[in-house]
């Protein structure tokens, strides 16, 4: 039996774990990392192979090895999702991911009083369980600002201060200072993208992301060869966990990480504390168990809330850190809302820039347009890029239904992908979804993973009166900016039935009130302080944009505050 | 130094970004590429995907009869003609065969019962195999797998089975040489991508024109011939 003694175990070291990783052992404090997958390093990563990357998923979890169930009611049997969007590595998701890197609006911490002020509290539907987070935007800019320079993003800024500046976002909360890099260079994508929406009276502008622009922290700048969602960066551009905290954390002398480990179970005593965590070595062997004096959570969602679950004991017979009963509740994901333009005057070669939601317009996101009479609160992200987030012919073909009169195979077919796979783009609307108590997550009784663990079990669908007008507004605005770019045609995709699509959040919730969530605003447990999940799953509401930055925001906020005040005096921070 | 070896070379010292492309060049074992096939005259002997279309000699799981059934199959979903290279030309019988003796070997048996249905419906609806049917009416077939009019699938399901050959379709036709189909590029030549390539310039980016800055890109070789 190993058993290893550390101040720290984080479980899970992606987004948040690199982060917390890299600074508490700066700190001086002794810190074990457990990995499920492996440690990769940019020369593991083939450039460009679709087929490996985008298609058979390598830097996913295997669907059928770590299922993830999913029903649309809670009532029947769920079946396996048969693709996972996040990640199974040493880095995590921001290994694969797109590197979009937003701060959230002002608004996007205060729903519920935002658009109580604005429309009354009868805007909200009556079954969401729309809140305000435990902190303002104000209180996170700092560890915004910290995340966007040590990992280094590229974009232009909006709002200097209170000070508008044109080609950044005008609509993005105040910040104290411009991003560390310039934009990316413009492809034909932004080209378009832009020149249609400033037609239409909007605000187009280069998508923030965790990708060099320039040569940066001994990284070269991105050489655009268009392949980084679902891709490794060959070259280290993409400021992935990988290159950036995770050295940043072998540094310190005080990290060790141990790869292969699935942690199953946070161990727990009488006195109402964690002490340490129990896991999976990679040979299979189930009785290793690290002793740690605080225990940081920090996979994705599912495996947040399932460990919480399986974690159970006789003194915390509903799961740990659920006296709330909240756990596993108000699950959001994001809606993938998408449309395409075919161009007969011009290439668009879609394959060339960073691949993922190139050029933005924020116009129609958060609560930056005015609603009333819409039928619905909130909104969406609006951005173009590939149809598949990335370029390559496969995923053009698997991602992108045909216009109408054109058959999903056959000579026409073959036809429209030799003439317009190099002339055709994608617009989408990445859209925010309330959260709904009954929006969950639990252990699923049917189906077990290849430890022979139960699956994550999700009940979810987001086809509610206020998504569903939401999503038609904004599939509206994708065909009109598809027109005014000149498109030969424009034509929608359709919507999912139902089902998750990604970046999904909640299942620990944060608040004010230990009664109604899980968590606190550091991402402590309510009822065990030795606690911490940090991650999405803490999110109350979900926002149009993407989470990873503010995951990482409040990764720092959270390792400040220990190594300020719980290091001293350990016990609840609030 | 032999054809291959040159082509390795040239994409070598052509990739731009250095390290990271060499990296991911050499991450590929040769003893997978077919890259040695492709860059063979096109009257020399023959691939595993001309022994099957040619019907002489086993691939590596499929026998004759399945094999013919796919690659025509494949065919009817992508078909070739005069300057428009379809499933047969890009090997996609190939990439199926290899694949299903290795990352799909799980789906042996889907494709087996899938096989054996689709062979009954066509011989109860037409008094033929798949294979004997024209194209018009392999059309028809297909169609009504499609949407799931073919009664004689159980398990997989018509649909199913359809859009899991659609799917390994595509993939033989536009995946990288080195899993065995997209032979000479015959997909990328199609569609107009130009491969791997490690980095395109602002100018490229600029561009509203095809993309003309050079060879076709694999991950182990370059185009024999630059693409017009």
């Amino acid at each position: 039996m190993a058993t290893e003694k550390t101040d720290v175990v984080i479980v899970g070291v992606g987004a948040a774990g690199g982060i917390l990783a890299a600074e508490l052992g700066k700190a001086g404090m002794k810190v074990i990392g457990l990995e499920r997958g492996p440690r990769l390093a940019t020369k593991d990563f083939s450039p460009q192979d679709e087929l490996r990357y985008f298609q058979r998923q390598d830097l996913r979890p295997d669907p059928k090895r770590q299922p993830i169930t999913w029903r649309p009611n809670a009532n029947g049997r769920a079946n396996p999702i048969p693709t996972q969007s996040y990640g199974n590595q040493a880095g995590g998701g921001t290994v694969h991911y797109g590197a979009v890197s937003w701060r959230f609006h002002e608004d996007d911490f205060r729903v519920r009083s935002q658009t109580i002020e604005r429309y009354g509290v009868s805007a909200i539907p009556a079954d969401s369980s729309v809140t305000d987070w435990p902190l303002s935007y104000a209180e996170l800019e700092p560890y915004y600002d910290r995340a966007e320079y040590e990992l280094g993003v590229s974009g232009k800024a909006g709002n200097l201060q209170g000070r508008k500046i044109e080609d950044g976002n005008v609509f993005e909360a105040p910040r104290r200072r411009d991003y560390p890099l310039p934009p990316l260079q413009v492809d034909q994508v932004g080209a378009n993208f832009d020149a249609a929406a400033k037609k239409l009276g909007y605000h187009p502008f280069s998508t923030p992301r965790a990708i060099l622009s320039q040569p940066y922290n001994g990284r070269p700048a991105c050489s655009y060869c268009g392949f980084c969602q679902g891709f490794g960066c060959h070259i280290g551009a993409k400021s992935s966990i990988l290159v950036t905290k995770l050295p940043d954390a072998d540094a310190t002398g005080n990290f060790k990480l141990i790869t292969g480990a699935m942690c199953y179970r946070v161990n727990s005593d009488n006195s109402g504390r964690v002490t340490g965590v129990s896991y999976y070595g990679p040979d299979g062997s189930a009785d290793n168990t690290i002793e740690a004096e605080i225990v940081i959570v920090a996979p994705f969602i599912y495996d947040a809330v399932r460990l919480m679950l399986l974690s159970k004991t006789e003194k915390f017979s509903n799961g740990l850190a659920n006296s709330s009963g909240q756990l596993g509740k108000h699950i959001m994901s994001h809606l993938s809302v998408r449309a395409f333009a075919a161009f007969d005057d011009r290439h668009v070669n879609i394959y060339m820039g960073p691949s993922a939601q190139k050029h933005t317009i924020d116009d129609f996101n958060a609560d930056n347009f005015d609603h009333s009479g819409l039928g619905f609160i909130r909104g969406a992200q609006i951005s173009a890029g590939p149809p598949g987030i990335e370029g390559g012919p496969i995923a053009a073909t698997m991602t992108m239904n045909p216009p109408p009169g054109v058959p999903r195979w056959g000579e026409k077919y073959r036809d429209f992908l030799a003439k317009y796979y190099t002339r055709h783009m994608a617009m989408t609307a990445q859209t925010e979804n309330l959260p709904y108590a009954d929006q969950m997550i639990d252990l699923d009784p049917n189906v077990r993973d290849k430890f022979g663990l139960p699956a994550p079990r999700m009940t979810y669908d987001w086809r509610r009166p206020n998504e569903v007008a939401r999503v038609e507004f904004v599939h509206r605005k994708l065909e009109e900016l598809g027109q005014a770019m000149g498109a030969t045609q424009v034509w929608r995709a359709p919507p999912s039935p139902g089902s998750p699509i990604s970046h999904h959040q909640g299942g620990t919730r944060m608040g004010s009130d230990p009664t109604t969530s899980v968590v606190n605003r550091y991402g402590q447990s309510w009822d065990i302080p030795n606690l911490f999940i940090i991650g999405s799953s803490t999110f109350p509401t979900s926002a149009g944009f993407n989470p990873t930055l503010t995951i990482q925001a409040l990764a720092y906020m959270t390792a400040d505050a220990i190594v300020t005040r719980y290091k001293k005096n350990p016990g609840a921070l609030l | 130094m032999s054809k291959h070896d040159e082509a390795r070379r040239a994409f070598l010292i052509g990739a731009a970004v250095g390290a990271g492309a060499v990296a991911g060049a050499g991450l590929v074992p040769e003893a997978v590429a077919q890259t040695h096939e492709q860059h063979q005259a096109k009257d020399s002997p023959a691939t595993t995907a001309q022994s099957h279309a040619q019907g002489s000699g086993h691939g590596a799981f499929l026998n004759d009869d399945d094999a013919a059934t796919v690659a025509a199959f494949a065919e009817r979903l992508m078909p070739g003609a005069p300057g428009k290279p379809g499933a047969r030309e890009a090997g996609v019988l190939n990439y199926i065969d290899l694949a299903l003796s290795g990352a799909y070997e799980d789906l042996q048996d889907f494709y087996r019962r899938g096989l054996a249905s689709l062979d009954t419906h066509c011989r109860k609806t037409y008094n033929a195999p798949f294979v004997k049917l024209d194209a018009a009416r392999q059309d028809e077939v297909i169609m009504a797998l499609e949407q799931n009019k073919a009664t004689e699938f159980t398990w997989p399901s018509a649909p199913a089975f359809f859009n899991t050959m659609r799917t390994h379709t595509m993939e033989g036709l536009f995946a990288d040489p080195i899993y065995g189909g997209n032979k000479d590029f015959a997909g990328w030549r199609l569609v107009g991508f130009p491969g791997a390539h490690p980095a395109f310039a602002p100018a490229d980016m600029q561009s509203k024109e095809a993309f003309a800055g050079g060879a076709l890109i694999g991950l182990q070789a370059q185009a024999p011939t630059r693409r017009t």
